[in-house]
């Protein structure tokens, strides 16, 4: 997409800068042109990474229907130039460039679809099934290495799991511990085998009926 | 091209859990969709209206379908793929902004849910959150975020809370800068405030909006001076027109009453169809009264009388001034 255009709109960010901090009024939303851009959340005492967004990826998108407190906080994490918009400039944009309007399209049906996700795993009643919700969630979205049909090889951390599921990952280490005293999955530092993903849907699916 | 399509009464378009490759919009007939709330767990049924779009989520983001559409009586409907749609989508500004919305719409109320459904992070309001957020940097030793956060804490609530907190951190967090070597020093200082310069020339409309927000919470002479930053910086901008205006309103609140009056004359000749020209010849007239030339603010008073809707705020304060001057006489 050709932005230069666009140049009054654009902003430089050095690495480290925080481009705005969660709670902090939102009147402006970005396109990134180039570097990366780190989404985070302090949740309690544990700084949490959200998304890493790249060039052509927006942020701060809620911005373009209202100002409400930031969701969460930017972080530049090397040298960020994007475009800064408002919601009264943002018509200027999709009329210099429509193609964007798909872009942004894509971003908003992307974080519905997460967010509604999200919601399905919170409204289940039992920690246990919570967290082979949040299994059954990361394997539909990563690609597996596994070459078994039914193992599925996670990228995820305990307290990952636990921020997906809204609980202490304290609570959440135990019911994982739990599910490897039972055998159902193996687990090192970085990843978790789910040896059958079926189990789990199982599970879920008898849990979410109730 | 987009195909038209008719269907029976009773036929299905597609069910629910289908792989999902074409929008359609609705043309003539009477369509429900139906699919299971999340947030009820019950089954819904929805009617489609003519014109509108379905099946534009799971197209788009190509993830199965989410809801099964039943026709009802017969109907004829526009099929068009994901690049068709994209294309008109592209090309059409109004149908653009307002799917964006819609889906801006749902976006912030599915978030709502979720915040809802963890409500620990909801305890927080967003004053203590800010700060919050600044003694974690603090404590961590991300000089460079916590004195951003302190900073935009300071300039969101003046008068804050933990305005005297945020102060002294602002205070250790430089100290410790300054212990430092100085490469690493300018790693951590130079940054934020080249931002800031860089984003101000970027945007009036923060600018303002850190004026209005000074303005609201009572402290006059800083928000006067960001939006003297305003006029002064970006006579291009879209918020000049405004800022000139609260500049007067300034002035006003500042007791400064003459340069209130000098001001808003000025504005008044300078752009006779600013759309605050009501409110300018009120602070005009409160400004005489406040002065004791209750003559001329009376003849301000009455011009507005004339002006505009009768039940806008500004006509009832003109209305209460002259009673008042009237009760003075």
């Amino acid at each position: 997409m050709d932005f230069s255009q666009f140049d009054r709109f654009k902003v430089t960010f050095q690495k480290g800068d925080l481009i705005f901090c969660e709670y902090e009024p939102g009147d402006t939303f970005y396109l990134i042109q180039s570097g990366r851009v780190q989404i985070v959340k302090i949740m309690g005492e544990i700084e949490k990474i959200i998304d890493i967004l790249h060039p052509g990826e927006i942020f701060g998108e809620m911005a373009i229907l209202e100002e409400a407190p930031r969701s969460a906080s930017a972080l530049a994490i090397e040298t960020v130039e994007a475009l800064e918009f408002n919601k009264k400039n943002f018509e200027i944009l999709l009329r210099g460039n429509p193609q964007i309007s798909s872009t942004i399209l894509q971003t908003f049906i992307k974080r519905i679809y997460d967010q509604k996700r999200r919601f399905m795993i919170l409204t289940l009643k039992e920690p246990a099934a919570k967290v082979a919700d949040v299994f059954l969630m990361l394997s539909e979205t990563q690609a597996s290495d596994s070459t078994s049909p039914t193992e599925r090889i996670i990228e995820t951390s305990v307290d990952d799991i636990a921020h997906w599921c809204g609980i202490s990952t304290q609570e959440c280490g135990q019911i994982i511990e739990h599910f490897v005293n039972q055998r159902k999955i193996e687990m090192d530092s970085k990843h978790i085998i789910v040896k059958n993903i079926n189990d789990f849907r199982r599970f879920v699916n008898s849990r979410r009926k109730q | 091209m987009p195909q038209v399509m008719q269907y029976q009464a009773k036929s299905i378009i597609y069910f629910e859990g289908d792989a999902s490759e074409k929008i359609y919009i609705l043309q003539s007939g009477k369509l429900c969709l139906n699919y299971i709330d999340i947030e009820t767990g019950q089954e819904n049924r929805e009617m489609v209206k003519t014109g509108e779009f379905f099946g534009v989520k799971s197209a788009m983001g190509r993830y199965p379908r989410e809801e099964t559409v039943d026709v009802l009586t017969q109907s004829t409907v526009v099929v068009f793929t994901v690049s068709e749609f994209e294309n008109l989508f592209q090309n059409n500004i109004r149908i653009s902004m307002q799917m964006l919305k819609v889906f801006s719409n749902q976006l912030r109320r599915i978030h709502r849910n979720v915040r809802n459904l963890l409500a620990y992070e909801d305890q927080t309001d967003p004053e203590k959150g800010l700060f919050n957020i600044g003694e974690y940097y603090y404590k961590n030793k991300r000089y460079k975020q916590a004195l951003y956060a302190f900073r935009r804490y300071l300039t969101y609530y003046p008068t804050g809370l933990y305005q005297s907190q945020a102060t002294q951190y602002i205070g250790k967090t430089e100290s410790f800068i300054q212990g430092m070597p100085v490469e690493e020093r300018a790693s951590v200082t130079d940054a934020p405030v080249q931002k800031t310069i860089q984003k101000s020339e970027q945007n009036d409309s923060r600018i303002f909006f850190e004026g209005m927000s000074l303005f609201s919470q009572g402290d006059y002479e800083n928000a006067l001076e960001s939006f003297r930053t305003i006029i002064t910086r970006y006579s291009s901008g879209e918020s000049y027109p405004k800022a000139l205006f609260e500049t007067g309103r300034c002035f006003f609140h500042l007791k400064q009453y003459d340069n209130c009056m000098k001001h808003f004359t000025a504005l008044i000749q300078k752009m006779p169809k600013h759309p605050d020209i009501v409110e300018a010849l009120l602070y005009l007239g409160l400004s005489c009264e406040a002065k004791g030339n209750n003559q001329k603010a009376v003849s301000f008073f009455s011009k507005i009388l004339t002006m505009g809707d009768e039940n806008t705020q500004t006509i009832r304060k003109a209305k209460q001034a002259l009673k008042r001057i009237e009760g003075n006489l």
